[in-house]
């Protein structure tokens, strides 16, 4: 499904991406883990078309299609979702609207009719309570006041609403308490499916043991380092980073 | 030495004198002291970013014709008084049939009437921040005066529809005036539309006069022509706990002033400020705030929100006066402005004067452009890009679009937003 070869990415001149080389297949779970600076969210950007970054060189193919070529909002309607790290605020746009609108952009791209008020609130109420969220969340602005673990549900339910190809989670177990953890990863874990695929980039293990993914690559350094399956992640959390050579200040927590 | 701009004599003479005595004597009065009255330069501090903006020229001192006109067929839910040219046109009118509230014509003023009112206009304005009060002051051939009788409640809004033909160069000046009654309410709409395309100017003044208790909402739509220079001036003397609601709704033209004076001279009187600027090409705004906290004890709130795209120019000038017996005032001021070119200009100026030591003053001001992160976010989702810039602009002003309190003035807002957002934002 996706495929990237030998990706360089840079920003303002300084290249954090240093040669990537990824293949991820229809149905796969993969997660990428490594230390603070390895380039783990300057990969999650550059796949979703963060015009911030400069691709220098490599390819990004999402089923034979040249990705690079697609700008960010076309790269969402071919179906590439980005759960971020840090969701943005934008108090005026309720959550309903921003929701609605973003559900009726793909299924215009589809072909399909758009969804009336009526119809949207219905499923975006059922969604809400999925990752339990009250719907009341859908009467505010965009993420405005929500703790670091609504915003989190919140990505998780664009997920669900517009049901991707490829969803890349980007640090989303990040200040989440173990209550909120379980919640997100059951909203993740629905979304599995045979023609989906989820890339999780994550700092700690803790995540990958509510959902449990079927390769972990190591980045470091602006490349991939090592491969391997769930019991990579294990023997991370076991021995750190410094085994593989990698040297992280963050890595005892 | 090149001496300072003065205003043409030609403005000084009104061409109509059908108006009751004690009018036309009041006209005449303000029409001596426009002699000489100096044009703002660069170098008078109220219009130092406007003046090169104000071009008037001899044949817009004309006064425009309104006999044969029909006026708007504009339908309003409400009633609706029609002026034309700064005439009112009693046939397009539908007033309420409602004992508390008198509306009348400047023209159809009795004496004993018209007196009353030669000693009220021009009450609530402080002319010297307003200067071009005095013109309409000198000018004006009709006007609308409205009477609430204390404790009437109108059941629904009032709209004026002030019309300007510029067929042909000349200028318009309506004039209103409202007393509100004690504990009496009404809400009043006051919509700016033109036709035509010859430069004319329209020099407006409005003025409230609220009696204690009474609660009154002004809405200011304006939305006239690029042949259009608009300087208009709104004054409001507040008593005890009244309670005063202001919703400024302004697309840009060639040159576009309003000046809103607020005095709150009774204890516990609230004053509310809304106001919403949209400029765009070389379009113009220019907002003069000012409020007066005379008596202890009165609040008032105040937020405004520019967004200036292209080469427009908008201004925001904010003036609070807490006077040294008003104790215990309360007063937050903010203005926030969207540039959403690099070529556009906006000017921000908050000018607090605080006289008494137990008050709660606040002031913030902001200027930015829309948010990268917010744009990515948004189109991150699918959603196209001059989608997500309308959504973030929208954004900007919403809660202020929302708070209007008449749905219809919120649609006309909303349809002229929508096209400001179709000629500003291409899809890529």
């Amino acid at each position: 499904m996706l495929s990237i070869k030998n990706l360089h990415a840079s920003v303002e001149g300084k290249e954090i991406l240093k040669g990537i080389n990824l293949e991820i297949k229809a149905g796969e779970v993969h997660a990428i883990m490594g230390p603070n600076g390895s380039g783990k969210s300057t990969l999650s950007q550059v796949l979703a078309g963060n015009e911030t970054f400069d691709v220098t060189s490599g390819e990004i193919t999402l089923n034979g299609d040249n990705l690079l070529e697609l700008a960010t909002e076309e790269r969402a309607r071919e179906g590439i979702f980005l759960a971020f790290q840090y969701p943005v605020e934008i108090p005026g746009v309720s959550n309903l609207q921003f929701l609605r609108t973003a559900v009726n952009a793909m299924r215009q791209h589809r072909g399909e009719d758009e969804m009336n008020a009526a119809e949207f609130m219905k499923l975006a109420k059922d969604v809400s309570r999925q990752v339990d969220l009250d719907p009341a969340f859908l009467k505010r602005g965009v993420n405005e006041g929500f703790s670091g673990g609504e915003k989190k549900r919140n990505e998780i339910m664009q997920a669900l609403l517009l049901q991707p190809k490829l969803a890349i989670l980007d640090e989303t177990d990040s200040g989440l308490d173990i209550d909120a953890l379980k919640v997100v990863s059951d909203g993740v874990n629905a979304l599995r499916s045979e023609d989906r695929a989820i890339l999780m980039v994550t700092h700690y293990q803790r995540l990958l043991n509510h959902i449990v993914p079927d390769h972990v690559h190591v980045l470091a350094g602006g490349k991939i380092v090592k491969s391997g399956g769930r019991e990579l992640a294990l023997e991370l959390e076991e021995r750190g980073y410094g085994w593989l050579g990698i040297k992280d200040e963050d890595a005892s927590n | 030495m090149k001496s300072a701009p003065t205003l043409s004599s030609a403005f000084l003479h009104s061409a109509c004198d059908r108006m009751p005595d004690a009018l036309l004597a009041l006209r005449k009065q303000r029409a001596s002291a426009l002699v000489d009255m100096p044009l703002p330069t660069r170098k008078t501090e109220n219009w130092k970013y406007s003046s090169k903006y104000l071009k008037l020229t001899d044949e817009m001192a004309i006064s425009l014709p309104a006999e044969g006109k029909t006026g708007s067929s504009l339908a309003v839910p409400g009633y609706k008084v029609v002026f034309v040219n700064g005439v009112m046109i009693p046939e397009a009118s539908e007033f309420p049939d409602f004992d508390g509230i008198s509306i009348q014509s400047f023209r159809d003023l009795n004496s004993g009437d018209a007196e009353a009112a030669a000693q009220q206009l021009g009450s609530t304005l402080d002319h010297d921040q307003a200067q071009f009060a005095r013109l309409n002051g000198a000018r004006f051939e009709d006007g609308l005066l409205i009477r609430l009788k204390p404790g009437a409640v109108l059941d629904q809004p009032l709209f004026i529809i002030h019309e300007t033909y510029g067929d042909a160069s000349g200028s318009a000046y309506p004039r209103v005036l409202v007393d509100a009654g004690a504990n009496s309410q009404m809400t009043l709409v006051e919509e700016y539309i033109s036709s035509g395309d010859a430069q004319v100017l329209v020099n407006t003044v409005t003025e409230f006069s609220l009696a204690e208790g009474a609660n009154l909402t002004s809405i200011r739509l304006n939305m006239e022509g690029e042949n259009v220079q608009h300087v208009g001036a709104t004054g409001v003397v507040q008593q005890r706990s009244s309670r005063f609601e202001s919703h400024c709704v302004g697309f840009g033209g060639p040159l576009r002033r309003h000046d809103l004076q607020v005095r709150l001279e009774g204890e516990g009187a609230e004053t509310k400020l809304n106001g919403v600027v949209v400029t765009q090409g070389k379009q113009h705004y220019d907002n003069h705030t000012s409020i007066d906290h005379v008596a202890a004890h009165c609040n008032s709130e105040e937020t405004y929100r520019n967004i200036a795209a292209d080469k427009s120019h908008a201004v925001f000038n904010g003036r609070i006066h807490i006077h040294q017996d008003a104790q215990k005032s309360n007063a937050d001021m903010n203005n926030k402005n969207l540039l959403l070119n690099s070529g556009a200009e906006i000017d921000t100026k908050p000018e607090l004067e605080i006289y008494a030591d137990d008050v709660k003053c606040a002031h913030g001001a902001t200027t930015g452009q829309l948010d990268p992160i917010s744009v990515f976010y948004l189109v991150s989702r699918g959603i196209g890009r001059r989608q997500a810039n309308v959504l973030l602009t929208m954004a900007f002003i919403n809660e202020l679009v929302e708070q209007i309190p008449v749905e219809a003035v919120r649609e006309t807002a909303q349809t002229r937003l929508n096209a400001f957002f179709d000629q500003t934002f291409k899809e890529a």
